[in-house]
């Protein structure tokens, strides 16, 4: 399974989601989420939105093991 | 080197800070340090800062809370990257970077980032350069309450352009 974390205000459109799926490529988790939560879909099809994966920023057809750690990052806004 | 990469909740004492790097090596001739406070208003996104560039209706937007979330792990490691990028750039003895997370209330600090070098120009452009970087690069999320609403802040163009700058004076 993957685990799922999503930051920022994209946290706010995920409260229902599972915080785990099982899912080959985060373009895969996107377009899973997307069917079922439409209002997130958009969001994460928002091009400003990068994903990382274990903690490093990865394209979006990046190939995922169980265990892998899945985070969708909006535009940050720290400083 | 002498890096220091902090994320914490709790307050910074500035003159602390400017001490470990003013005694971080003999050869220090110069130290720049800058911090970054909660303004009273907070304006959301760019609409709201054409419509008010000054945030002069600031009575209408004061906040009562300034909210910071980051991604435990993935934000130090990316401070940990541009601080090495601004060590491969300029020639710094010590540097330090603290972001506060959590729940801050207007005037508070959010973040010091400061550069200990031999000489003054190479502080001050490092300085300015780990702001406009942490400001675009680092997984920080500010949001505010206002009247018991909580509102994402969107990211302004402005800071990318800030951080723009060091791309294009790469090839020099």
């Amino acid at each position: 399974m993957i685990n799922l974390l999503f930051f920022g205000r994209l946290g706010d459109f995920a409260k229902q989601v599972p915080s785990t799926m099982a899912a080959s490529t985060p373009a895969e988790i996107r377009e899973l989420l997307a069917a079922d939560f439409p209002d997130l879909g958009r969001e994460l099809n928002q091009p400003q939105v990068l994903v990382s994966v274990n903690k490093m920023i990865v394209g979006w057809d990046q190939p995922l093991f169980d265990g892998s750690e899945v985070a969708f990052l909006p535009p940050v806004t720290g400083g | 080197m002498t890096d220091r990469i902090r994320i914490q909740q709790q307050d910074f004492d500035l003159a602390e800070e400017y001490q470990l790097l003013r005694q971080s090596d003999s050869a220090v001739g110069a130290v720049v340090t800058f911090s970054g406070l909660v303004r009273d208003f907070e304006l959301g996104s760019d609409e709201d800062r054409k419509a008010d560039p000054e945030g002069l209706s600031s009575t209408k937007n004061s906040i009562d809370l300034l909210s910071l979330q980051h991604y435990p792990g993935m934000t130090e490691s990316l401070l940990e990257t541009i601080v090495e990028q601004a060590n491969q750039r300029w020639n710094l003895i010590a540097t330090t970077v603290i972001h506060r997370v959590g729940d801050l209330a207007p005037m508070e600090q959010i973040v010091l980032v400061g550069v200990a070098s031999q000489h003054r120009a190479d502080a001050f452009e490092a300085a300015q350069f780990l702001m406009d970087y942490l400001k675009t690069q680092a997984t920080f999320w500010k949001s505010v309450r206002r009247n018991g609403e909580q509102q994402w802040i969107e990211s302004k163009d402005s800071d990318q352009q800030a951080a723009a700058r060091w791309d294009s004076s790469a090839d020099e």
